[in-house]
This record gives structure tokens, C-alpha cells and sequence, in this order.
């Protein structure tokens, strides 16, 4: 029986104001954008109502959803406004997803996030991405598919233990999650459609769409783990260091911007699957939850300022310059913070050999964020791209210090586990 | 509290000094830097008590700042030596900003910015009590010492840069893998909770820092990037920041100075073989500023040599780092110098007899010389802590006798480069007699340099830092009392 408080009715009434702007925008473009905005306030507020420590994880998906939403405005796409509705639908399933300990509910999520990506991806100035479309949805529903079955075998072992169909969830799960986020060797579609698609549905696609699977891998990963977890994530490792070397020799050999930005991505993607190792010390989960956190926003973030760069052909270099040395890790800015976590929680895992990995890539991830930073970046000037990039770089620096964010973290971390 | 608002001073001016003029820049920088160098030397007479800034979850723990004679005594060093720099930079980078065909004010607005960010760095990094934060703030020197060489450096300085942010990176984050080791052993990372660094974190913070120092082997970067670099950089990265791992390295060390104890024949040794190969190569450079740049190389072999060696040794690492930074500070500064009046020029073989031209920065560069060997400067307190650290470790027997000897050439053969290379630069045949005009920013400050090291020798400076110093190290290295 669902208790109707009032954070609740705030949640629910997020969502009907995002469906009723959405199907009225089709006719006033702005409509869609102002509701999307009114909807992530008040979900962002029921949250915090709801649980008070989710309010830093909170402030930086809503922030990233805004940024998100402002950078749609540089488009003017053919689905006039639903756009808006799309991305913000993201953006609260993003905020919602600790609020619950349903597996069902959980598993619509992922599901809800995916979605809408299909459609951002064919998005273009005055006409449709077809092709990219079709590629992307193709691995998409793989992934999916691959995930909720995956997903419902762990949960299914649970309760009744089975030593071989754990070790086939897993392996489903993790493959499901490394095709849906481009985890190398199953990043096939990440270069093709990156370069493809528009930048600014990419920017979207790139940041908020990556924090949802990977908070449900994990959660779900902890609720089932088990005496044989300490052997299998073995395989998660070998992923994550291929998905490392992958990502950052690509980007390396790249010389399109997208093209070195969707190996990037797989870079990336590694170092977070990296923290799924950790499951296998659950009493130090929060060191790797926060790590995972800090490395998606910090993801997101530079995704967004070097993505909106590109389609406005340059922006400022400062700004470019900060993106590019948090991306390769340098303190104070959050993505330091974010290695730096995930490095902890790796050494508390005893992982040792992929933390020299780790280390290792985040060297010769060095010269082509530079080249980004230096090729993309320009004097400056008042527009809108330049105003994202601004914004996104306050982000990279108001973690100067993140203690606040790691205390809320174990808060957080304490009940993560899903009832099944 | 009165060493954190004098602290924030250098921060401050980073973010004040790119609103002014490029002359109102420089005082202010100049400045901002003193007054903190003023506040340390009545620390060194009168104390200041640590800091407390924040208490951060575990394993990063408590964040301070350290208010012992070993951060004073650095804190000192880079407080003069970026005041004077910054002082000389003014018609240097201007200069330099004329020959790149920039617009000197809005340029010059940008990299004074970068340089106070850059000197203000280092200046926290030594007194940060905590790793974590020591680690920020020697990235942060890392960033801003990568731009000024990305924008400003000699030559393929694009490509120098990343040579030097790569590595320097690289150094760095094999350190942060020790200090992280240190942090989940210790359930802290603030420096006087500390007390075991243990067999895997050692290892990862000495490659680290070996690197960045650098000796002999991992040094292909430095003598690109010193040399390329704009050269009021070259005179603080040269002198101030590579000798930095030498800090992290004292600060390890008096926390666990087991790693040494096990492996000192080795280390020693190739420290020694490092220091004298470096001092050979010096002749065989005809880039003024690589000639330095492999002296550089030399001279931290003194200072992985001397950590080697006991609580003499350890306090002789202090030293030998102010005398160091001292030396080669003014080297530098004296090469801009001829760079500036003689329009690039930079290779040995073309000078000559400079000191008819040039004689105020021929002179400082010979008190620079002199301090790198030792002569009448504090290197004289390094070199005898240093050689009191053998005798004390090593004991005094035949087989002794050969490291004495080993060391006291290694001293030698600074003297003797240095005289060398002033031979060949300064004095000898004139290819140039005409007296230039150059402007006193140019010289004057190399010169305050040059009084500070000397004044360092004689009381009250020496009495109040040594025992200073030894209060610090000896009770950490399990020896009892003052010694005088």
C-alpha cells in the first residue's frame, strides 16, 4: 500500500506536469521548455523531501539536466519542444532512481532512460538521423534486453541459489550494461554514431543517459552478491582494463573531435565498471559509489562543454583547458576527485593490478585532451556556448573539496541494497 | 592564524595582479610574496603554531597547515626566490611578449596570473599537513608551469610542454598510488597522524618522486623543458619546484625511514654515479640554459645522496634545496638576462668575454656559481651536514675513506663547472665590448638573492634555523636532545 505523503504526490505531480507540457509544446515550443524546467524543481525538491542526503546527488542532476535543456536550444529540431520533454524525462527518472528499493520499478527506469535516447539520437536541424537512428537502436535493444534478463536471473538467484545461473546473470548484466554505455570490446556503435549524430543530442546522450544504468548495475550487483561474486568479477576487471586501453589508444589515434570524444567516452566507461569490482567488499561500497558519482558527473560535465563547443565551432579556451585537465584527473577538480575515490575503493578491493592500469591510463590519456582543449578553444565571446561552458566549469570546481558529497554518500550507500 | 593570512597573500595577488598594469603587477606580486617571507623569519625566531583548516571523512583526515623549521625553512626559500623572479620577469616578459608579437598588456595580464598561481602553489604545497592536499597543490604547480611553458616557451614548446606534463603526471600519480596505500594503512593522510608508511607504499612514492626530481635516467624532460621554458619559469621550476620531491621525499622519510636504511648502498650509489654524470654532461652543453638545466640534474643528486644519510643527511636536504634554489635561481635569471640583451642569444660557443658588455649580470651569475658550490653561501652549512651525515652513517674506516672522497669530488666537480662555464661565458676573449644599457629589474634582485644566501651563514639566520631544523628532525629519527 503506497502511502500518498506529500513528497510523494510531489514526485507523481512532476510527471504530470512534464506529460501535459510536453503534449501541449507540439504546438508552443516554449511550453515544453518551461515545464520541463517547473517539473525538475519540484522533483528535485520532493527528493530532498524524501531524503535529505540525496541533496548534493540531487543539485548535480538537476544541474546537468538544466544544462541539458539549455543547450536544446541551440536546435530547432522537427519534434518542436517534445525534445524538451524528453530529456527532462531523463532527467527525473536520473533523480528518482534511489528513491526506490523496487526491482520492477528499478527496471523501468533503465528502461526509461534508454528510451528516449532513441529519438534524441535522430535529431538534427530540420530534419531526421535515420541511419544513425537505426544503428543505435539496434544495440540499444540488444543491451536492454541483454540487462532485464540478466537482471531478473540475479534476482531469481537470490532466493534460489544456482551457482551457474548466477555466473549467467552476471555475464548478461555486465554485457547488457557495456553495450548500453560503450564499454569496450562491445563500443561498436559509440565512434559511428558520435560522429553522426548532431552534437548537441550527443552532449545529452553522452552525460545524462549514463548515470541511471550504472547506478542500477550497482545497486543490483550488491543486493545479489554472493560467495561466488569474488571469483566472477574477475571478468568485470578484464572489461573495465580493456575498456581503459580501448578508449584511450582509439582517442589517441583519433583526429575528429566527436571521434576522440566517443573514445573518451569508452575510456571512461571503463574506469567506472572498474567500481563494480568492488561489490566484493560491500563494507566499503560507499568509497566506490562515490567515486562512480563523481567520475559520471565529471563525465557529463566535460561531455556537454566539449560537445557544445563543437557545434558552436570553438569556445573559450579557459574554459576548454579546465574541462580537458579534469577529464585527465588533475586536482582539485572533480574529475581528480572522482579517480581518486574509485582508486581507493579499488585498493580496498585488493585490485592492485588495476590500479596500476587505472594510473597508467590516465597518463596517456594526457595529449589528446590537450589537442581537444587547444583545437577547439578561442577567444572569448558572449553566447550561448560560452555561457554552458562557464557553467559547466563551475561544476568541475565547486568539488574543491568533496567531503560534503562522500558523508552524504555513506549515508546514501547504507540502504542502496534492492528488496527482492 | 596569523601564517594562514600571510599565506593567502600569494593567492591573492594571482587573483589581484591581473587587474593591474604590468609595472603595478609585478610590486604587488612582489609584494604579496615579501611580506609572507617576512612573516616565516619572525616564525624562525618567535614560532607560529599549525593551522587547522578542515576535518575531512577517512581515509583523507584532518587538513592543516604544518608550522615546523623544515616547511619554514622551504617556505623561506620560495618566498624570496618567487618575489626577486617576479621582479626580473618585468622586462623579461615583456621582452618576450614583443618578440612573440603580443599584445604585452592583455598578455602580460594572463601570465602573471599563472605565475603567482604557480608560486603560490608551491609555497602551500609546503606547508600542506595533509598529502591529499600537498598532492593538490603540486598539480596545480603542474598545470600552471605546463601553460607558461605552453604558451610563452622557446622552440617546439607545445611539444616540450606535454613532454613535461606527461611525465611530471606521471611522477605524480604514482606517488598519489603511495599515498593512497599510506592513507588506507593509516586510516589518515594528515602528516603527524602518520606512523607507518609501510613496504608497497614506499616504493610507488620513490619511483614518483625520483622521476620528478629527476636523476639520471628519468631526466630526459628536464633539460627540455628548463631549457625552453620562458626563463623566469626555468628559475623557479629549476629551483624550486624538481627539488620539491626532495621534500616529499624528507616528509616520507621521517615518518619511515626503514626504506632507506634497506636499500642506502644502492640509493647512495646512485645518487653519487647521477650527481657525477650529470656534472660531466655540463661541459658538454652548448645551450646556455640546458647547461644549467644539467647542472639542475647534479645537484638533486645531492639531495636524494644526503637523504640517505641519517639526521645530518636530512637537515643537509634542507640546505642543500635553500642553496640550491639560491644558486640557481640567480643562474637563470642571469641567462634571461643575456637572452634579453643580446637578443636570444643562448649558445656557449658564441659567447665570451659577456662581462664587458654585461658586467652587473656577469657578477651575479659568479655569486650564483658560488653558490652552487658551496663557497661562502648556506650551500657551506649543505655541504657540511652532508659530509658530516657519511662520517656519521658510514664510520670512519678505509672503506669509508672512498665515499668521503667519492662525495667531496662530487662537490668539487660543481666548483669546477662553475668556473668553467663563467670562463667561458663571461671572461675570456670579448667578442663584444660595447657597454649595454639594461634595465636594474634585470639585475638588482638576483643580487637580494645572493645577500639572503649569504646572510643565511651568519647569526642569527643560521643559529635560529639549524637548531630549528634539528628540533624537528631529531626527535622523528630517534635521537634524543639538541645536538649543537
Amino acid at each position: 500500500m503506497i502511502e500518498f505523503s506529500m513528497p510523494v504526490l510531489m514526485l507523481l505531480g512532476a510527471l504530470v506536469i512534464l506529460t501535459l507540457c510536453s503534449a501541449f509544446s507540439v504546438k508552443y515550443r516554449d511550453l515544453g521548455f518551461y515545464g520541463a524546467i517547473a517539473a525538475l524543481i519540484l522533483a528535485s525538491a520532493a527528493v530532498t523531501l524524501l531524503i535529505p542526503a540525496l541533496i548534493y546527488y540531487t543539485a548535480f542532476v538537476f544541474a546537468i539536466g538544466i544544462l541539458n535543456l539549455v543547450s536544446l536550444k541551440v536546435i530547432k529540431s522537427v519534434i518542436q519542444g517534445v525534445d524538451y520533454g524528453l530529456v527532462a524525462l531523463m532527467a527525473l527518472v536520473t533523480l528518482y532512481i534511489f528513491t526506490t528499493h523496487n526491482l520492477a520499478l528499478i527496471l523501468a527506469a533503465f528502461v526509461l532512460v534508454s528510451v528516449p535516447t532513441y529519438i534524441l539520437v535522430m535529431v538534427r536541424e530540420g530534419g531526421t538521423n535515420v541511419e544513425v537512428g537505426i544503428k543505435y537502436i539496434t544495440f540499444m535493444v540488444l543491451a536492454t534486453v541483454l540487462f532485464l534478463i540478466g537482471a531478473v536471473t540475479l534476482a531469481y538467484t537470490k532466493n534460489a541459489f544456482n551457482g551457474l545461473l548466477y555466473i549467467l546473470g552476471y555475464v548478461m548484466l555486465i554485457l547488457g550494461l557495456s553495450i548500453e554505455v560503450g564499454v569496450a570490446p562491445l563500443h561498436e556503435w559509440v565512434p559511428d554514431v558520435f560522429t553522426s549524430a548532431d552534437p548537441i543530442p550527443m552532449s545529452i546522450i553522452a552525460s545524462l543517459a549514463k548515470i541511471v544504468p550504472f547506478v542500477i548495475a550497482l545497486r543490483i550487483l550488491i543486493s545479489t552478491s554472493n560467495s561466488l561474486t569474488v571469483s566472477v568479477t574477475l571478468f568485470t576487471a578484464v572489461l573495465a582494463a580493456i575498456s581503459m586501453f580501448t578508449g584511450n589508444i582509439g582517442a589517441l589515434t583519433s583526429k575528429e573531435h566527436a571521434r576522440i570524444l566517443a573514445y573518451s567516452t569508452v575510456a571512461n566507461m571503463g574506469y567506472l565498471l572498474a567500481c563494480a569490482v568492488v561489490i566484493i567488499k560491500p563494507e566499503f561500497f560507499y568509497f566506490a559509489l562515490t567515486g562512480a558519482l563523481l567520475m559520471l558527473f565529471a563525465n557529463a560535465v566535460g561531455k556537454i562543454g566539449f560537445f557544445n563547443a563543437i557545434k558552436g565551432e570553438g569556445a573559450f579556451s579557459l574554459t576548454m583547458y579546465l574541462l580537458a585537465f579534469s577529464f585527465i584527473g588533475l586536482p582539485p577538480l572533480i574529475g581528480f576527485w572522482g579517480k581518486l575515490f574509485i582508486l581507493f575503493s579499488l585498493v580496498k578491493a585488493e585490485y592492485f593490478w588495476l590500479v596500476a592500469l587505472m594510473v597508467l591510463n590516465s597518463a596517456i590519456s594526457i595529449p589528446y585532451y590537450l589537442r581537444l582543449a587547444r583545437e577547439l578553444g578561442v577567444g572569448w565571446k558572449a553566447n550561448l556556448t560560452n555561457f554552458i561552458c562557464v557553467a559547466v566549469v563551475i561544476i568541475t570546481l565547486i568539488t574543491f573539496l568533496p567531503d560534503w558529497f562522500f558523508r552524504s554518500m555513506e549515508v546514501i550507500a547504507q540502504a542502496i541494497s534492492i528488496a527482492i | 592564524m596569523m601564517l594562514l593570512y600571510f599565506l593567502i597573500l600569494p593567492l591573492l595577488a594571482a587573483v589581484l595582479a591581473p587587474l593591474l598594469k604590468p609595472k603595478a603587477a609585478t610590486h604587488l606580486t612582489v609584494s604579496f610574496f615579501l611580506l609572507p617571507f617576512f612573516a616565516i623569519l619572525s616564525c624562525l625566531f618567535y614560532g607560529c603554531a599549525e593551522v587547522h583548516l578542515m576535518t575531512f571523512s577517512a581515509p583523507i583526515g584532518e587538513l592543516y597547515l604544518s608550522a615546523d623549521f623544515i616547511s619554514h625553512a622551504f617556505g623561506l626559500t620560495i618566498c624570496i626566490v618567487s618575489a626577486m623572479v617576479g621582479l626580473f620577469a618585468l622586462p623579461y616578459m615583456e621582452h618576450r611578449f614583443v618578440e612573440m608579437e603580443l599584445s604585452v598588456e592583455s598578455e602580460f595580464r594572463k601570465y602573471i596570473f599563472l605565475y603567482d598561481l604557480y608560486a603560490a602553489s608551491m609555497l602551500w604545497l609546503v606547508y600542506s599537513g595533509n598529502l591529499i592536499l600537498l598532492y593538490i597543490f603540486l598539480e596545480i604547480a603542474l598545470i600552471t608551469a605546463f601553460l607558461l611553458i605552453y604558451f610563452y616557451g622557446y622552440g617546439n614548446r607545445r611539444w616540450v610542454g606535454q613532454l613535461y606534463l606527461i611525465w611530471s603526471l606521471v611522477a605524480g600519480v604514482l606517488t598519489l598510488a603511495g599515498f593512497l596505500i599510506i592513507g588506507i594503512n593509516n586510516d589518515t593522510l594528515a602528516l603527524k597522524y602518520i606512523e607507518t608508511v609501510g613496504r608497497y607504499a614506499w616504493p610507488f612514492i620513490f619511483v614518483g618522486m625520483v622521476i620528478e626530481l629527476p636523476v639520471l635516467g628519468p631526466h630526459v624532460w628536464l633539460p627540455w623543458a628548463h631549457a625552453e621554458a620562458p626563463t623566469p619559469l626555468s628559475a623557479l621550476l629549476s629551483p624550486l619546484t624538481v627539488g620539491l620531491a626532495g621534500y616529499v621525499l624528507l616528509r616520507i622519510a621521517l615518518i619511515d625511514y626503514s626504506f632507506i636504511v634497506t636499500y642506502r648502498s644502492y640509493i647512495f650509489g646512485y645518487a653519487l654515479f647521477s650527481s657525477i654524470y650529470a656534472g660531466f654532461s655540463v661541459f658538454k652543453q652548448t645551450d646556455f640554459k640546458r647547461l644549467l638545466a644539467y647542472s639542475t640534474v647534479s645537484q638533486m643528486g645531492y639531495i636524494l645522496a644526503a637523504l640517505c644519510l641519517g639526521p645530518f643527511g636530512l637537515v643537509g636536504v634542507v640546505i642543500q634545496y635553500m642553496s640550491h634554489a639560491f644558486g640557481k635561481s640567480i643562474l637563470f635569471s642571469s641567462a634571461g638576462g643575456i637572452i634579453a640583451v643580446h637578443h636570444g642569444l643562448r649558445d656557449v660557443r658564441q659567447m665570451g668575454g659577456l662581462h664587458d658588455s654585461i658586467p652587473a649580470i656577469s657578477n651575479a651569475a659568479v655569486v650564483g656559481f658560488l653558490n652552487l658550490g658551496g663557497i661562502l653561501t648556506v650551500g657551506m652549512l649543505g655541504e657540511f651536514f652532508i659530509l658530516r651525515g657519511v662520517v656519521e652513517t658510514f664510520g670512519v674506516s678505509t672503506g669509508s675513506l672512498a665515499i668521503l672522497l667519492a662525495v667531496i669530488f662530487m662537490f668539487i666537480l660543481s666548483v669546477w663547472y662553475g668556473f668553467y662555464t663563467i670562463r667561458k661565458v663571461f671572461y675570456g676573449k670579448p667578442k663584444d665590448t660595447t657597454r649595454k644599457e639594461i634595465s636594474r629589474y634585470l639585475y638588482v634582485p638576483l643580487f637580494l638573492i645572493g645577500i639572503t644566501s649569504v646572510l643565511l651563514v651568519f647569526p642569527p639566520l643560521s643559529t635560529a634555523l639549524i637548531p630549528g631544523l634539528k628540533s624537528v628532525i631529531w626527535p622523528l629519527m630517534g635521537m634524543g636532545g639538541i645536538v649543537p
